[in-house]
């Protein structure tokens, strides 16, 4: 028995109660409980049916799988998902490229416009395509894009959060590095390559997070101009699920919302160191 | 070789070139491509639209009818109008009964009497009457409703009330109600969405039209109704539950979903809601282990029971499409509104089977005589006089319109009074048609 | 820094060209387009775009309604973006003062971002149901109240704020992290040992230290106020309830979605979207005015 006990070393503080620490954390898990218990309602009432969904009752029913059935059939959930999925990886890459493109002409060259250009990128984020719809289709028609996926990737290839977040980036990376660069004869291209991009890893991750997002949640556009189930995306397909006149059954409805947002999680959890350390926005280096 | 994924540009070249070619022999063509916009996203309706569409393509090799969910009613119309602006139309679409003017306004459909020669006798009158437009037929009848009430038989025994009638007139309801009030602490009597679809259906069912000329059938409104003594009747009624503490509603407007939680969560004695609701309150009451009782619209004391306006939605043929197309769309609406199609969609939905050779089947096979709460539903709409009043008010800011009457629901259960209430929303509505005539000028 | 690195004419166009060519085809053409419109008393149902000048303009601001529209927009925006940024704010800097599970708290408090805004709604909507819904049920037991949120015009008003707030919450609260986070260390470790926030040692270092994340999150949340909270609005309230000369909660953007798209007065539409732009426009010249001078944010 006496060999089992062990001396504490005498430098070690002993056992204290760091209240400040427990206050923060109690805080922390209420505000958490809060931010996230609609998501959780969510799950709970994708797993129950009928009149129980719309009412209070928070117990696990048994329906879930019925109801993704359900919801995986007459939304033709797979299909759409596919769909969402290219759109939405598609959308993100190329948003990330141009914005790069696009930051690295304004941090690096000086022309003419330099700053009306940037402003008119800017500015861009005062339209949202919602008020544009109509003329915008008239655009995406006349180019015989309807039915493709282009019609719901190519106008959203441009972003102003994307050109802005990287121009901060840029303009936080030593300038001196690209001094060197020009010296060493590379150009620009190469440099953004070999010395911007592998130093901008948390920037892209995280602009690819939230680029995603948004994709993944387009509605309204692809509604009026995707006309056929082939190309149709995930969204449209939830809302029609939930906007069929009277009777709908929204456990259904919840169903498939749940399993709609999982990959939007799966790349939030994978690129969540990158989410939260992306925006550099703070340091003045 | 017919991969859905086909784009609908070549699609459509191809069934130009078809449609030109004057020896287009069957063996060598593509099907026809009949695109067909509706709006049930979910299973049941859905899945009856998918498999007619397969059955109807199986009996018609040259003809493919594809089925697209399109949002909602007013997404649908207004992406089907984009569409047929830039030159593509779908060659059918499901409009909804406020659409209907403002579809036949668009210029972008052709009336579905226009081609072929069909006996369109065998559809039930008060239904084809609302899509019937300066005596043509514009559009096929298929998913129609009306509101009845609903009733948790268990609740109204609980109360020390007969179960066995339910009330048919506000003052029988009310006079209900301050029983259940009394008896029952933990439930309100009455709920129905805040909606003027229920204005609207209280105004025929006292003879009287919600706009002028006709319910804008003769001409082009010009004026509505709102101050009629038959809408202040109206008003009161709603005054008079929400004064005496006998409503319950969730407080957004126009909200059936919310009022049907309430209801099936046994909150609520009665409930108005559409027929099309009567699958989920069968299944609802099951589950609740509650007895479902389904009654008439209960209408204004004294007044006849002149009927309902029909509800729900209609099938349209696009203009600008090859004949043939049109055709096919044609076949195919009236193929899946057929006999046995509508007895199957009546007793899958709880809309009305739209044929009357459906509703003669239904008797024979004792459905109509049966306890089965579907003929409540039934027997109104039979019974409905037709009238302008019951066919329906038509002018093309009926939308517009519905969420200003809505407004004014409001305000009479904040307190206002009814004069005012129904003074002011027929000024409003009145400039809404006003305008919307404006617009029309050419 | 301002010294320009790479020496090229053609070459900065070259890299801009990709994004110039989408924005210019599908957002400022589609905006001049727009703009055209908004002359027009153009009808998406009868086709007709009859010329009418200002007509649209005029009418809209000598109505009462819209009048008070755009200011309950202003009040809105405005509580969305202070409240919204105070709590993210407040719970990012908790978030990264803690020693252990920051990681955790993360995530948990960026998750809901992920729920599309229609079904978010959709839930609120279950959860403040006044007779059956989870909230008043409980309220209820404890309190013995039930208040009616969806048709009292302050309660009303209020559910759509804190739904906004909540929505976004996530998205913020990464934002913040990550600023934090890129502090320098000697001025993190001052405040950690320092203690609390809410001190001079927060207002007079760390905030400012912060600015620029949060001159960028006043806009993000600003467009976010102004156009995403839509889905929002037309689930839980529909513009309801009736206030004024009005609803309480009847926004630009749900305005706009109404006239423009399911009343398919596409002209008037249009107008209101040249209203609010230039509205959005002058808000932003005024915040990079005031930034300008605030806020170290480089050129």
């Amino acid at each position: 028995m006496a060999l089992k006990v062990r001396v504490r070393p005498a430098t070690r503080p002993t056992l204290r109660v760091d209240w400040t620490e427990v206050g923060k954390h109690s805080l922390l898990l209420l505000a958490c409980l809060i931010v996230v218990f609609p998501l959780l309602a969510a799950v709970i009432k994708g797993t129950q049916t009928g009149a129980m969904v719309s009412g209070a009752s928070l117990k696990v029913a048994g329906f879930f799988w019925s109801n993704l059935r359900e919801a995986w059939v007459s939304a033709n959930l797979g299909v759409y998902m596919r769909n969402s999925l290219i759109v939405a990886v598609c959308v993100t890459l190329g948003k990330t490229a141009l914005s790069l493109l696009a930051a690295a002409a304004f941090v690096y060259f000086r022309f003419p416009l330099r700053g009306a250009l940037f402003a008119l990128v800017l500015f861009s984020l005062m339209l949202p395509s919602e008020i544009l719809i109509v003329a915008l289709f008239d655009v995406v028609t006349r180019l015989h894009w309807t039915n493709t996926y282009a019609a719901v990737i190519v106008p959203f290839l441009a972003s102003a959060t994307g050109v802005f977040l990287f121009r901060q980036q840029f303009m936080q990376i030593p300038s001196s590095l690209a001094e060197a660069a020009r010296m060493d004869g590379a150009g620009p291209l190469r440099y953004l390559w070999h010395v911007l991009i592998p130093l901008s890893g948390n920037t892209i991750g995280a602009m690819a997070v939230i680029q995603f997002v948004s994709a993944w949640d387009q509605y309204l556009w692809p509604l009026v101009i995707i006309r056929d189930e082939a190309h149709q995306v995930v969204q449209v397909g939830l809302k029609g699920l939930s906007s069929a006149a009277e009777g709908q059954n929204w456990g259904v409805v919840m169903a498939g919302a749940v399993v709609s947002i999982v990959p939007p999680l799966i790349v939030f959890t994978a690129l969540q160191e990158q989410f939260s350390k992306g925006f550099a926005l703070g340091g003045e280096k | 070789m017919n991969r859905p994924t086909l784009n609908r540009p070549t699609l459509n070249r191809l069934t130009l070139a078809l449609a030109l070619s004057c020896y287009a022999s069957s063996a060598l063509a593509e099907p026809l491509t009949v695109e067909f916009w509706h709006i049930f996203g979910d299973a049941k309706r859905k899945g009856f639209i998918d498999q007619k569409a397969a059955e109807f393509n199986a009996k018609n090799p040259d003809i493919k009818v594809v089925p697209v969910v399109k949002g909602n009613y007013s997404e649908n119309l207004q992406a089907a109008i984009l569409a047929s602006r830039q030159g593509q139309p779908p060659a059918l679409v499901q409009v909804f009964d406020v659409g209907t003017q403002l579809a036949a306004d668009s210029g972008v459909f052709q009336p579905v009497g226009n081609v072929e020669k069909t006996d369109y006798g065998d559809y039930l009158k008060p239904v084809l009457d609302y899509y019937t437009l300066q005596g043509k037929i514009n559009s096929l009848p298929f998913n129609s409703s009306s509101p009845v009430l609903y009733a948790n038989r268990d609740l109204i025994k609980k109360a020390g009330l007969n179960d066995g009638a339910l009330p048919a007139t506000y003052g029988a309801l009310l006079r209900s109600c301050a029983k259940i009030k009394a008896a029952l602490p933990d439930a309100k009597c009455i709920t129905f969405g805040a909606s003027s679809w229920f204005v609207e259906q209280w105004m025929a069912e006292q003879g009287t039209t919600l706009v002028n000329n006709g319910n804008g059938r003769a001409a082009r409104a010009t004026e509505s109704n709102l101050d009629s003594p038959a809408a202040k009747n109206i008003f009161s009624f709603i005054k008079k539950l929400n004064d005496g503490g006998f409503y319950s509603f969730t407080g957004k407007l126009d909200d059936g979903a919310g009022s049907a939680a309430i209801f099936t969560a046994q909150k609520s004695v009665f409930l108005i809601s559409s027929t099309a609701d009567l699958g989920n309150q069968l299944d609802a009451a099951k589950q609740g282990s509650y007895r479902l009782g389904v009654g008439l619209l209960p209408i204004q004391d004294g007044s006849a029971r002149n009927g309902v306006v029909i509800g729900g939605a209609s099938l349209w043929i696009a203009k600008g499409i090859p004949d043939n197309v049109a055709d096919a769309a044609r076949t195919f609406a009236l193929f899946m509104t057929n006999t046995a199609n509508m007895k199957e969609w009546h007793k899958l939905t709880g809309y009305y089977p739209v044929r009357k050779s459906s509703v003669s089947e239904l008797r024979k096979e004792g459905w109509l005589d049966s306890a089965a709460p579907q003929t409540v539903a039934f027997r109104q709409l039979l019974n409905t006089k037709a009238s302008p009043a019951t066919a329906g008010a038509l002018f093309g800011g009926l939308l517009p319109a519905r969420q200003i009457i809505q407004e004014g629901l409001q305000k009479v259960l904040q307190g206002q009074d009814v004069d005012s209430v129904t003074r002011d929303t027929k000024a409003q509505v009145d400039k809404v048609i006003s305008d919307y005539n404006k617009s029309l000028g050419k | 820094m301002d010294t320009p690195v790479f020496k090229g004419r053609l070459f900065p166009w070259l890299l801009l060209l990709p994004s110039l060519m989408v924005l210019a085809v599908f957002l400022y053409y589609p905006a001049v387009q727009t703009l055209r419109l908004s002359a027009t008393a153009s009808n998406l149902i009868t086709g007709n775009a009859r010329f009418v000048g200002w007509e649209n303009f005029t009418d809209l601001l000598r109505d009462p309604s819209y009048v008070q529209s755009a200011a309950l927009t202003l009040l809105f925006c405005a509580l969305v973006v202070s409240l919204g940024l105070l709590v993210s704010l407040s719970l990012a800097l908790l978030a990264s003062s803690v020693r252990r599970g920051a990681r955790w708290y993360r995530l948990a408090l960026i998750y809901p971002y992920a729920l599309s805004p229609a079904i978010a709604a959709t839930l609120w909507l279950f959860l403040f149901n006044p007779e059956v819904g989870m909230v008043n049920t409980v309220l209820g037991d404890l309190l013995g109240i039930r208040p009616r949120w969806l048709d009292t015009p302050g309660l009303a008003f209020g559910l759509v704020v804190m739904a906004a707030v909540w929505k976004n919450v996530g998205y913020n609260v990464a934002f913040y992290i990550a600023a934090i986070q890129n502090l320098p260390k000697d001025v993190l470790e001052a405040a950690r040992i320092d203690g609390a926030w809410g001190s001079r040692m927060f207002w007079r270092i760390l905030f400012p230290l912060l600015s620029p994340m949060t001159f960028f999150l006043v806009f993000a949340n600003l467009t976010y106020a102004l156009f995403e909270s839509f889905a929002l609005v037309d689930i839980l309230t529909k513009g309801g309830p009736v206030m004024g000369s009005g609803g309480a909660t009847r926004f630009l953007m749900f305005r706009l979605y109404t006239d423009g798209i399911e009343n398919y007065k596409t002209g008037f539409g249009a107008a209101q979207a040249v209203l609010m732009f230039l509205g959005v426009a002058l808000i932003t010249l005024a915040q990079f005015r005031f930034a300008g001078r605030r806020v170290q944010y480089g050129a």
